[in-house]
């Protein structure tokens, strides 16, 4: 065997804090390498040209490099070496700089580290065996999961595309928070108004099949094969009747249903439509404020539906679809106003978050546009804006900036400067973020054209005085304390990971942050792809973004739909397990533990029975590997062999 | 007699099935051996007495047809693991279970008679009487019974088609694994140089392995195999650990508590130890034994989502 | 490497590649310094790692065995650190019973996004096993025969 090994400067990455020529030194005296060398950046086109003549000259038949991590560049040198006729599993990667030279202070201690990674590494090479892909077909239909604007985008583009779309929105519309929105910074257009024809375009593309007020149940399968389950929760009115007329909504006698649209700021009725534009534009029922349910008695809708499309005795249904890929687009929440006590923690009526201040300022919301502040609908004169509220505070386990707030509130500032003139409005901040193209411009027009006074500082309390709000807060920029009597306080409340956004990860497969947001697969070169292939991110699901963000976040995610879906087939990871039928005893302890029911039963012709892995099923994890006793049943490349010849290369020194 | 009964009961069964498993005597009075037996006139050679000590149901897994088999309350445990690790069709199985409340270690009987020769064996109330050169000797069997027949809580089999003679109850006091207890005691030092001594002096015969109920792979172990490599046959007390640690680990919520290992082990080595210990923390950690319910799944091929006695460890 | 005996313990982390492994990446790409004695196995999932090759490892030279994997919850195969959960704290448990202190063996979830918490983890069990010492003397791995 001769193994070659690349030794990475990585500039000043690794050979600043490791002796890169003493590291090659001591690779050239491991058994089997044949070759060692160090250069500035392997992976450059000059290094990788490098690694190929290196192969041909010294006959290598393993290479490793030692450089960043595996992660970051396994699949280019696979690449490079498959170039030159050698299987790509011939390759091993040593981490030398995130697991080495960026977090050890003691260069000889850096070096032996990396000398080490390196044997362990050839080690492992040696005993490497050649592994082929096989091919797969894909099932070009996608799977977006969430109907805001950046799941619409995603599904159009899909559509757009040619692609068959399965767009799953949880609650009865499309359009998310966008469609809440009376305007949007920082060109104060109607959000509905440009918003209004993408929900109509998904409505009516003959692509896109959407599911509204569903959920996904359950997701099995892989890349190209996923089976989803869709459940469609009960509505209660038959969609395929209703024609969204409202007369069930009007002549309904319960009246105090929380409108889950206008984030409560005015009842609802237990018969509902969203809002007017909604699509699609169809009633249901919230069962837990119907009298029907209550009480058992009422049916004045069914009553007054003038085509009999209530059905009080519908059920959840269950469907199945089959797609290639997913996009997830779940969007965002919102923290509670509980959850910040010292703003009064919700018992103030006027003291309320931005996204509710967002349906007063609309037209279509439940003060039809008029500013009235919630407990005695008169129009504010003073309004205080709070920024942060929640946000960027470590001690509600919030530590992250909710991104958009300082804009949306300079946004409302303005808007309420125009619908009330006399009008004052403050705004405590701690910094203004206002980073995106014409942002700056914005806040400064807020403050200098429609004189909305900013202080830098936080908000240390709010409490009732009379008709009035106290907000107590100190300016910083001033060193003085500041008390404002305010007829109404808004609080930019801290963007959260939607509150069953882990469980959908979870059936996702995919990795979540503590904070509950998604995680890309690289937070700066594949910001939209996730770990697990196959599976895309658009929108805030991944962290709090505003619309333009999330908007190119669903075309691009619907972009790496497209461009997989370009193939008729796949190649299949051959990482995965592969049973040695010699000595397979048939215990069937891997068929058990299998996630993925992955493994079968197979009959040879002497009478045996032993395990047989469908190879298009098997995820790689390895666990029959380590529940087999006999060790039949082998991970590829990371068989018992590859792995123990690691620990030893370790330990048995 | 006893014995009347058993041969009874094989006869019935023989019929029936390809091959009947029983005892017959071995190369002296004090040894029992295993007898495969298909036709009915070698049904008189069976024998049965508190020296029928090995567990036949070891072979049942390997074997092809239906089989008949006699099996103790002890050995009843291998079938139900059997069962519950779906490594026997029960149907093919017909289990003649007999009785028991004591069985008697042979090396525990060779011992108190200073390893001379034996002529003769008869059995007395609860006493044994080896005849030696020098005269007869009775020892009490409690004193030459293995340590797991003193907390036996399964006289009578777990699972049986026909039951030779009546089925009886344990008069024995439940097993609150003391001696497990009691090393635990010991501080690691000593712990280590104990398993270090023990460990030393095993010749990795595989005797404890194959006399294994439950290791099933037998001729594919992996302490044999270079595919994969787990030991080395160097013959170093680190290796012969390895060998007895795979044995442990593989065992692990599988272990019958049948100390198979234990009683063919020419070295004396308590391998059955390290199980013991295993089959103690499952125990606790999942209510987990093994060998006694045919529907339960061993606890190290399943999992809870939430496990409730599993606490997350501070370095 | 003998030269730097007494610097550093052998410790050996066997982690999987889509949390821990990436946790430490992320230790990595923020610049937590940690101590360097950490040498790290990559496995696809914490399900992988029997716990054989922590007796393995033990039982061969290393001082410290970490084994991590992504939280409960969240495998990226779905169920792999359930299994590794019950056999790893199955083999916690058997480990004082062979003289081995069960403190040389810890397993523990880390995320791929817990930079900070990777580099705590490192640091803790480090300073854990330096606390308690080389777990082979030399001269023990001689030969019998």
């Amino acid at each position: 065997m001769r193994v070659g090994v690349f030794i990475c400067h990585c500039g000043n990455n690794i050979a600043g804090t490791v002796e890169v020529a003493k590291v090659a030194e001591a690779a050239r005296m491991m058994p089997g390498v044949a070759f060692a060398t160090t250069y500035m950046y392997t992976c450059s086109e000059p290094g990788q040209e490098e690694i190929k003549e290196a192969i041909k000259r010294e006959k290598l038949d393993r290479v490793v490099v030692a450089a960043c991590s595996p992660r970051m560049h396994e699949v280019t040198f696979r690449r490079t070496v498959e170039k030159t006729g050698l299987n790509r599993y011939f390759f091993e990667m040593a981490n030398i700089r995130e697991h080495c030279s960026w977090i050890g202070e003691d260069k000889e201690l850096n070096t032996n580290k990396a000398i080490e990674a390196i044997k362990l590494a050839v080690e492992k090479a040696k005993q490497n065996k050649p592994l082929f892909p096989a091919k797969f077909k894909i099932n070009k239909r996608v799977l977006v999961i969430g109907g805001g604007v950046a799941g619409m985008q995603a599904a159009l583009d899909c559509a757009d595309g040619g692609l068959d779309v399965v767009l799953v929105e949880k609650s009865p519309s499309v359009g998310g928070m966008m469609a809440r929105l009376d305007k949007t910074f920082p060109t104060v257009d109607c959000s509905i108004c440009i918003l209004g024809p993408k929900m109509v375009d998904v409505s009516q593309h003959e692509k896109i099949n959407l599911y509204a007020y569903s959920e996904i149940e359950e997701i099995k399968g892989y890349v190209g094969n996923y089976q989803i389950k869709i459940r469609k929760k009960a509505t209660y009115v038959d969609w395929s009747k209703c024609t969204g007329c409202g007369a069930c909504i009007e002549k309904c006698p319960s009246r105090n249903a929380f409108d889950y649209f206008n984030f409560g700021v005015a009842p609802a009725r237990a018969i509902n439509i969203p809002f007017p534009q909604a699509i699609p534009k169809k009633a249901k029922i919230d069962a837990q404020f119907c009298r029907q349910f209550i009480k058992g008695k009422c049916g004045v809708c069914a009553k007054f539906c003038p085509v009999g499309a209530i059905n009080y005795e519908m059920k959840d249904e269950i469907v199945t679809e089959d797609v290639g890929a997913i996009i997830v687009a779940s969007g965002y929440g919102l923290i509670d106003l509980d959850k910040l006590p010292e703003y009064g923690g919700g018992r103030y009526p006027d003291v309320i978050s931005g996204i509710q201040y967002e349906r007063i300022l609309n037209a279509s919301g439940p003060t039809s546009g008029h500013i009235e502040r919630p407990s005695d609908h008169a129009e504010p004169k003073t309004i205080v804006f709070v920024s942060c509220a929640g946000s960027r505070d470590k001690s509600i386990g919030i530590p992250y900036c909710s991104n958009f707030c300082c804009m949306y509130i300079a946004k409302q500032a303005i808007l309420t400067k125009d619908h009330i003139p006399d009008s004052r409005s403050y705004v405590f901040y701690m910094d203004i973020r206002s980073p995106g193209k014409g942002y700056d411009e914005f806040t400064r027009r807020a403050q200098e054209e429609y004189g909305v006074q900013y202080i830098r500082g936080r908000v240390s309390r709010i409490y009732p005085k009379g008709k009035k709000m106290i907000v107590k807060g100190a300016d910083t920029l001033l060193g003085t304390q500041v008390e404002i009597e305010a007829d109404l306080v808004v609080l930019a409340t801290a963007v959260t990971a939607t509150t069953d956004a882990r469980t959908l990860a979870e059936k996702l497969h995919i990795s979540y942050d503590p904070h509950g947001f998604y995680v890309e697969s690289h937070p700066k070169l594949r910001p939209v792809e996730t770990n697990t292939s196959g599976v895309f991110l658009a929108g805030a699901c991944q962290g709090p973004k505003d619309i333009p963000a999330s908007v190119g976040q669903g075309s691009a995610a619907a972009a790496k739909v497209l461009s997989i879906f370009s193939k008729d087939t796949l190649e299949s990871d051959p990482q995965i397990a592969r049973v040695n039928t010699n000595i397979c005893v048939g215990c069937r302890k891997c068929i058990g533990t299998c996630p993925f029911g992955a493994i079968e039963e197979q009959q040879l012709r002497d009478g045996r029975i032993i395990a047989n892995v469908i190879e298009t099923v098997c995820a790689g994890c390895g666990i029959c590997n380590s529940t087999c006793p006999c060790g039949a049943i082998q991970l590829q490349h990371f068989t018992d062999n590859q792995l123990l010849a690691e620990v030893n290369a370790l330990c048995l020194t | 007699m006893f014995i009347e009964k058993l041969k009874e009961a094989v006869r019935k069964i023989l019929p029936e099935v390809d091959v009947v498993i029983g005892y017959r005597q071995g190369f002296d009075p004090l040894h029992a051996t295993p007898y495969f037996l298909d036709k009915p006139e070698q049904v008189d050679q069976l024998i049965w007495n508190p020296l029928c000590v090995q567990n036949l149901c070891s072979y049942i897994p390997f074997l092809k047809g239906k089989v008949g088999v006699i099996v103790k309350g002890c050995d009843s445990r291998a079938i139900v693991q059997y069962m519950q690790e779906k490594l026997i069709t029960r149907e093919n199985i017909k289990v003649i279970g007999v009785p028991c409340l004591r069985v008697i270690s042979v090396k525990k009987v060779m011992a108190a008679i200073n390893q001379q020769t034996v002529q003769e064996v008869t059995f007395e109330g609860d006493n044994i009487i080896v005849k030696i050169p020098e005269g007869p000797k009775t020892i009490p069997s409690a004193d030459v019974a293995p340590r797991k027949c003193a907390t036996c809580q399964l006289a009578t089999p777990l699972q049986y088609d026909v039951l030779a003679g009546e089925a009886i109850q344990s008069n024995k006091p439940q097993d609150t694994f003391e001696e497990t207890k009691e090393f635990e005691k010991l501080s690691l030092e000593e712990r280590r140089a104990y398993w270090e001594k023990e460990f030393d002096r095993c010749i990795r015969c595989y005797a404890c392995r194959n006399a294994c109920p439950m290791c099933i792979c037998q001729d594919k172990c992996i302490a044999e195999s270079r595919d994969p490599h787990w030991t080395s046959q160097r013959a170093n007390v680190t290796e012969k650990a390895m060998f007895h640690m795979i044995h442990g680990l593989h065992l692990a919520g599988r272990c019958i508590s049948c100390e198979e290992c234990e009683r063919v082990c020419p070295m004396d080595i308590p391998v059955a130890k390290i199980k013991k210990k295993i089959s103690m923390d499952l125990k606790e950690l999942f209510g987990y034994e093994a060998g006694m319910n045919p529907d339960d799944t061993p606890p190290m091929y399943t999992f809870k989502v939430e496990e409730a006695t599993i606490e997350e460890h501070e370095i | 490497m003998s030269y730097l005996a007494g610097k550093e313990l052998r410790i050996v982390g066997f982690l999987c590649n889509w949390c821990s492994y990436g946790g430490a990446d992320t230790a990595g790409v923020g610049r937590f310094k940690q101590p360097t004695d950490l040498r790290i196995i990559r496995v696809p999932c914490s399900g992988r790692v029997n716990p054989l090759f922590v007796v393995k490892a033990l039982l061969n030279g290393a001082d410290g065995v970490l084994v991590s994997g992504c939280h409960p919850r969240d495998c990226h195969y779905s169920d792999g650190n359930f299994y590794a959960r019950r056999r790893l704290e199955m083999l916690k448990r058997l480990l004082p019973f062979l003289g081995i202190d069960e403190r040389r063996f810890h397993y523990t979830w880390v995320s791929a996004s817990e930079g900070a918490r990777w580099k705590n983890v490192v640091t803790d069990f480090t300073k854990a096993i330096h606390e308690l010492g080389p777990f082979h003397q030399k001269e023990e791995k001689t030969e019998c025969s």
